[in-house]
């Protein structure tokens, strides 16, 4: 047998990727990471449109990126600097009475306090305290159920999960008890019995079905709320893009020694005597390894080995995912600074929401469930140009949109005039809350689920490589049997959002699964 | 007040929960008290007469669920008690063609092959994953929801034996359980089948009752409460009360009386007494009072403490608790008596499965279309039913040669929105007429005859169950069956296990764990704990003995 | 699409014949057909399988065609044997996993090439074949319902055949198949452990098969038979049959029913060298950790066939139970497959006991009785595997 060139081979250097090339090369492992594109990043990348203003492709703000993995990527520190700025989330109301959601209080846009104030810090603590304990998991590999009572893998488990038990215990009675109550339910009922159901209930919504498929009144939104709020729910805007996010996590990945090589396609992952044994690269050539890491979808990473290594019933599984994406970017070059009725400037520069209730997000939703386009879209955008001066170029800004409730399924396909209707909708749905916005429109690009698909590999185009839905998190991702990020044969991992603890730029699934991928003695 | 007006307990509520909890109290050797709004027994599991000559099960109209635990320690059969499966069912589609639910499996097998050769062993598959799921919850069925915050021996106990038995699955069959309990019933059947025209005669039972979508996830554990019942052991079977569900009232009634128990009917409780946080008795609308130290409200948890219990007995938490209790009512009911048996052209003529559940839902699509428009406050146009004729099995339903049917409609909102508002009193002669015509419209995809053969039909909305039966907003299970509303979450955290706040007072109904649908656990599991709480456990006969 | 299935057991291409046949009138539902149980009497139609010959309509089986570039990475991806070592022309006796390494359902696979494989088993199995052959150049043609098949099993059924006009046959050795005559298969195989072949026709040319064999069997004492016949045979033969011996995985309810086939006793049928198939890497840890389960063949003392019988060692702990137990009419000896628990009939193969009940007119009667493990069939004979075959 010749000597493999690396430890490790990371396919795809989207910001998880690089988290694991990082954390394996921090332990003096050889790794190279391959990406196909051009530049790394995946969808937290920077794009140029014309006239040369460089603006968010498809990721926008941060969320939650994890402090563990920033502290030990040294991220923000001089080996890979980031700079982000907190921004307020602006929930729009068509009579100017928007809501602003600061530091996880509720506010008017004049500074007084929101009359709905008491009960939104109210729900806000109770939900921030089960995303917090939640939170726990996301640093491990989650529970395998393997083994019986006594092995000492299931032991250690259990130890973990006994101090989540503990510490639900020691919330209390009263708040333990409404953890398990809401844990597996829907957002809409959740907000509207503390909240009248206008732009501040609306706003949460939004956020609770963030780049899913599914409407707020969905069983199960309450925990993808919670996970969305897993870093106190502040958005922040990263200096310089979201490229800079991605740089970073690159510069972290260079500094611990791993090596980067763009725009080269991996054809398949090389497997020998059930054991992962490299790659074959798109030119024919061979990068031989002894592990290799996939940052793609679940199902790319399964066809890149060859569905011939797995048992059927995964095969299945992996059909079977749901991995629709429901959000489309939109991104708007703007010829001046857009002016939203009732928002001050600063303001028009945080987060902008159009949620006006929990039942515009559910009704919103509805035509994707048939293949069809929601005529009124929630939308979350964002004017990086207004807070980061990098970002603009002659006096142009960029309006950077969210589209949600998009359906990666277009019933009429996703040709041209769809994505221009989809461009229209958004116009139309931005205009009622800035009048004359479109007159400002010099430049849009439109990035449908399926370009998104296309762009980045992601299955579906989904934002989390496979839904966030109950049925598929934890001990279930990204198919039960699979969810200690070991991905078949032995030395296959998957290392992307498809695997725990999910998606959002949080760095988690590439750390962990380098971790576990050290601790399982494979290199 | 004299003192025959005092009881050892007194049940609020002929329904079948309280019905079953009187029995077992009273066979016990309590002394027992059970009063009743209407002039009959039964609440929502009844049979009364349609039109003349015509009887039928006005609101809860076939039977599956009920515990055989329960049939056996109450001798129902000897009370008059006979449940006879049906066979089978159908979906008609518009184009004339129609999908059979055959009860004998080679048939099925073939008939499924006919639409899609992939969906034959599907279904095998299918089946597999439902009865291993139904085994394994049934346990818990006629067990306490453990309260997870607790650490009475007893609760531990009950959270153990839930480990065990999850445990006792095994890895794989483990994490399956766990994505069947999360997930869509339409995500399920996706999974399985091809053909939509199966998967939309399977869904149903993810929805009925239900305020949830087919793609709503959490609606694959519907489907199990509706396929862990059984008819003699063949699970997932469902079969008619012979005389309609007032049978099964009757029965129970019957046993109560037998067993000492005393039935007053035509006046309702009024308010519930309480003095110094404990129950006393209960005041009637009439003006009657009865006193006992225990009282068992079979209303659900809104009615019973929303409506007739001081607030000031009541913990504010408690109170905010129940009224955040989800009861939103999802169908009505069309009972039609008819003149001949209607025509199905689709089928061959005498077909069996005709005698069973009939549908004309042709999509998922189309059933989640259905869900959009309860959302928004308007009945289904194009509805989800699920129809039958008992009087082609059991000839006390119909005078010789005619029959009676019954459709059950999803959905049907119970604050129908008219003009921008949306309210119970909306509903109305000619809103129900609209309704009634919509769904007559649907059913002659099936009968295109139906029309012609109606002698009479009767229209049931949500809002006319909750004036009739008093189930809250018309929600046949006394609760939505939500997770955030089944075991230890039922209906109230804290108060999962039959009692509440108020000393003596608990609470029978299908609103406590397990839920609805005519199964009597809740009542029987309630009449356990009662007997526990005063000491006298060792009396409780039976499945719990 | 037709328009209604016909409800109840439906006929195969052969009934009208074995309607005729049929004195017993004892049918029994195979996979939704009528099929005999026995036609006249199942002592003479066991006999006439050990001493002539003997047509058993085998139709209900299901039959499935893989065809296609990748229908050899399909097969071998499915069954747990190397389907490249079988050549073409050849049969070959396999079993296949879920991915626990449990056995789904066992079966003959038929290589006509390498992109061509017919498989014929007891349960439906067209879906876990699509679903196999996902992602694969490979197709799935369900041929159950398109041919049918006849199952010659005997001493004399080499003579029949040549009398019918079939002496082609004379070279097939055991598991070879060939068609001898346009539309008409044959392949040399069977479930009795003696010399036999198996016919496979196109439904409609069924009937006339029937005909032309019946027609040369007069003097080879050919008889039709029925299941019960048939199923002492396979038990004398060693031969497991699904349902009985073990649970088809995908048709137990109950947890844990499954078995392996290290714990059926197959594990020469296992290649863990060839690649990844279904359930290897359940069965390489199986391997490690330890069987739970031995099915072995047994002898038990008395006469009373011990059909469903517990076992017990030292007569006190029970071990295990019969899956399949007969009277062996030729061997004279009372013989079983069973499963045991591990370590019992690997490990500890002595002191071990059958309870059986007996009912002799009226009166009930329990005993225990003297279970010796068996490694060999219990009938063998050296004419099952002579090529060409003796006339008789």
């Amino acid at each position: 047998m010749t000597t493999a060139t690396y430890d490790a081979i990371v396919i795809g250097a989207g910001h998880n990727g690089l988290a694991a090339a990082a954390t394996l090369a921090r332990k003096g492992k050889s790794v190279c990471v391959i990406e196909k594109n051009n530049t790394a990043g995946g969808m937290a990348r920077n794009t140029t449109l014309a006239g040369g203003i460089e603006v968010p492709e498809i990721a926008h703000l941060l969320y939650n990126l994890h402090p563990k993995v920033k502290k030990e990527l040294g991220l923000g520190t001089s080996r890979a600097p980031l700079e982000v700025q907190e921004l307020p989330a602006v929930s729009l109301s068509a009579d100017g009475n928007h809501a602003v959601i600061r530091n996880g209080r509720a506010e008017l846009p004049d500074g007084r306090p929101h009359p709905e104030a008491e009960p939104f810090a109210e729900l806000m603590r109770r939900l921030t305290l089960f995303a917090d304990l939640l939170g726990q998991l996301s640093t491990k590999s989650p529970p395998s159920l393997e083994g019986g009572l006594t092995s000492l893998e299931t032991l250690t488990e259990l130890a973990g999960l006994a101090k989540l038990g503990l510490d639900l215990k020691r919330m209390g009675k009263k708040d333990m008890r409404e953890f398990l109550r809401v844990l597996l339910s829907n957002a809409y009922d959740l907000l509207l019995d503390d909240l009248e159901d206008g732009p501040l209930a609306g706003a949460l919504a939004a956020d609770a079905v963030h780049g899913a498929y599914a409407g707020p009144r969905s069983p199960g939104t309450v925990f993808s709320l919670m996970y969305r709020l897993g870093q106190g729910g502040g958005a922040q805007l990263p200096m310089g893009g979201m490229g800079a996010v991605s740089a970073a996590f690159e510069k972290a990945a260079r500094a611990a020694g791993a090596e980067i090589r763009t725009g080269l396609g991996v054809a398949r992952v090389l497997v020998e005597g059930d054991r992962a044994a490299g790659v074959v690269l798109e030119d024919g050539s061979e990068l031989s390894a002894r592990t290799v890491l996939s940052n793609t979808g679940p199902m790319p990473a399964m066809m890149l080995a060859g569905a011939e290594h797995y048992d059927t019933e995964m095969v299945r599984r992996m059909r079977n995912q749901r991995c629709k994406g429901a959000a489309a970017k939109v991104n708007l070059v703007l010829s001046g600074a857009p002016e939203f009725t009732g928002l001050s400037p600063k303001l028009a520069a945080g987060r902008l929401l159009i949620a006006p209730s929990a039942t515009y997000v559910e009704r919103a939703f509805n035509p994707a469930k048939y293949g069809e386009l929601p005529e009124n879209p929630v939308i979350e955008a964002v004017l990086p140009s207004l807070s980061d001066p990098a970002m603009t170029a002659g006096g142009q800004h960029v309006l950077s949109a969210v589209v949600s409730s998009v359906p990666y399924g277009l019933e009429s396909g996703w040709d041209e005039a769809a994505r221009s209707k989809l461009a229209s909708v958004t116009l139309a749905a931005l205009e009622k809350y800035a009048p004359g916005i479109g007159a400002l429109v010099t430049e849009a690009q439109v990035l449908s689920p399926a370009c998104i698909e296309a762009r980045t590999g992601a299955p579906g185009g989904h934002w989390h490589h496979a839904e966030m839905g109950i049925d598929q998190i934890l001990t279930v991702r990204p198919a039960n049997g699979m969810a200690q990020y070991r991905f078949g044969p032995e030395g296959y991992y998957l290392c992307g959002a498809g695997a725990h603890p999910g998606g959002d730029v949080t760095g988690l699934a590439g750390r962990n699964s380098a971790l576990q991928l050290l601790k399982d003695g494979v290199l | 007040m004299g003192q025959h007006d005092r009881y050892d307990a007194i049940v609020a509520g002929a329904g079948h929960n309280g019905l079953t909890a009187a029995c077992y109290l009273a066979k016990a050797g309590l002394k027992v008290l059970v009063v009743e709004k209407n002039d009959w027994i039964g609440g929502a599991a009844v049979s009364r007469s349609l039109h003349e000559g015509w009887t039928y099960s006005n609101c809860s109209y076939v039977c599956s669920l009920l515990r055989r635990e329960i049939v056996r320690d109450l001798e129902l059969p000897k009370y008059g008690l006979q449940v006879i499966p049906y066979e089978g069912g159908a979906s008609f589609s518009s184009d004339g063609g129609y999908f059979a639910y055959m009860s004998d499996h080679d048939a099925l097998r073939r008939e499924i092959a006919r639409h899609s050769a992939h969906d034959a062993d599907a279904y095998d598959r299918f089946s597999q994953t439902v009865i291993r799921q139904c085994r394994f919850i049934r346990p818990f069925l006629l067990r306490n929801a453990p309260d997870p915050t607790s650490l009475k021996p007893r609760d531990i106990g009950e959270l153990l034996f839930l480990i065990k038995q999850a445990h006792g699955l095994g890895k794989k069959e483990l994490g399956e359980t766990l994505r069947f309990w999360s997930m869509s019933i339409g995500d399920f059947l996706d999974e399985h089948f091809e053909n939509d025209l199966i998967k939309a005669h399977i869904a149903g039972a993810g929805i009925i009752g239900t305020g949830l979508g087919v793609y709503s996830p959490g609606t694959a554990y519907v489907l199990l409460h509706h396929y862990m019942g059984d008819v003699d052991g063949a699970i997932g079977a469902w079969g008619f009360a012979r005389g309609g569900m007032g049978a099964i009232s009757n029965a129970l009634g019957a046993c109560f009386e037998e067993a000492g128990g005393t039935i007053v009917t035509g006046s309702g409780v009024d308010r519930f007494l309480v003095e110094g946080g404990k129950v006393t008795g209960v005041a009637l609308d009439n003006g009657d009072e009865y006193r006992a130290p225990i009282v068992a409200s079979n209303m659900d948890v809104k009615r019973t403490f929303l409506q007739h219990t001081g607030q000031q007995h009541l913990p504010d938490d408690f109170v905010k608790a129940v009224k955040r209790f989800k009861i939103r009512g999802s169908s009505g009911k069309l009972n039609i008596a008819l003149d001949a048996l209607p025509e199905f052209p689709a089928a061959p003529k005498g077909a069996p499965f005709l005698r069973g559940d009939l549908h004309c839902a042709e999509s998922l699509n189309e059933l989640e279309r259905a869900y959009d428009d309860w959302k928004e406050g308007r009945w289904s146009q194009n509805p989800y039913f699920d129809m039958l004729i008992p009087s082609q099995i059991d000839p006390t339903m119909a005078p010789p040669g005619k029959h009676m049917m019954t459709v059950f409609v999803q959905y049907a909102p119970y604050d129908l929105e008219v003009g921008g508002v949306r309210a119970g009193t909306n509903w109305n002669g000619q809103t129900r007429g609209a309704f009634a015509d919509c769904v007559f419209d649907k059913l002659e995809q099936a009968c295109p005859d139906i029309r012609s053969k109606t002698v009479h039909a009767e229209v049931r909305t949500p809002w006319d169950i909750e004036q009739e039966v008093s189930l809250t907003e018309g929600n046949i299970f006394q609760g939505e069956l939500t997770f955030d509303q089944l075991l230890f979450n039922r209906p109230v955290p804290g108060y999962a296990q039959y009692d509440t706040p108020i000393d003596g007072m608990y609470i029978v109904g299908s609103s406590a764990h397990p839920g609805g649908g005519v199964m009597a656990a809740p009542g029987a599991n309630a009449a356990r704990e009662i007997l526990r709480n005063i000491g006298r456990g060792g009396n409780m006969t039976g499945y719990a003995a | 699409m037709t328009k209604h299935v016909p409800i109840g057991l439906i006929e195969t291409p052969f009934h009208a014949r074995l309607e005729m046949l049929s004195t017993a009138k004892s049918w029994t539902n195979w996979a939704g057909f009528i099929s005999p149980a026995a036609l006249d009497t199942v002592e003479f139609e066991y006999f006439a399988i050990r001493n002539q010959c003997t047509l058993f309509d085998i139709s209900p089986m299901h039959k499935y065609r893989i065809t296609g570039p990748d229908a050899l990475k399909v097969v071998n991806r499915l069954v747990t044997r190397n389907a490249a070592k079988l050549r073409d022309g050849r049969v070959g006796y396999v079993l296949w996993c879920d991915e626990e390494g449990m056995v789904i359902d066992d079966g003959t696979l038929f290589r006509f090439s390498e992109t061509d494989f017919r498989l014929c088993c007891q349960e439906p199995m067209y879906t876990w074949l699509l679903d196999t052959a996902w992602g694969f150049d490979a197709e799935i043609t369900d041929e159950s319902h398109g041919i049918a098949a006849l199952s010659l099993q005997g001493p004399t059924s080499f003579s029949l055949l040549q009398d019918a006009g079939l002496g082609a046959v004379a070279d097939m050795k055991p598991f070879d198949w060939s068609e001898i005559e346009p539309d008409l298969w044959v392949s040399r195989t069977g479930f009795t452990g003696d010399l036999g072949y198996e016919l496979w026709v196109p439904n409609e040319k069924a009937l006339e098969l029937w005909d032309r064999l019946w027609a040369a069997g007069g003097h080879w004492g050919l008889k039709a038979i029925g299941f019960e016949a048939l199923n002492i045979c396979r038990i004398e033969a060693g031969f497991i049959a699904a349902g009985f011996d073990f649970q088809p995985v995908h048709t137990a309810m109950r947890l844990g029913r499954g078995r392996s086939p290290l714990e059926l006793g197959f594990a020469k049928m296992v290649d863990f060298t060839k690649g990844h198939f279904n359930g290897r890497r359940a069965l390489l840890k199986q391997q490690q950790t330890g069987l739970r389960y031995h099915l072995r063949k047994i002898d038990i003392g008395g006469f009373k066939p011990a059909d469903g019988a517990l076992i017990y060692h030292k007569k006190k702990k029970e071990v295990g139970h019969v899956t399949s137990g007969v009277w062996s009419p030729t061997t004279k000896r009372n013989i079983a497959l069973a499963e045991f628990k591990a370590p019992y009939a690997e490990g500890i193969t002595d002191d071990l006991w059958a309870e059986v009940y007996v009912n002799e007119e009226g009166q009930w009667d329990r005993r225990l009785v003297p279970v010796s493990i068996e490694d060999k069939p219990f009938f063998i004979h050296s004419r099952a595997r002579a090529t060409p075959p003796r006339p008789f």
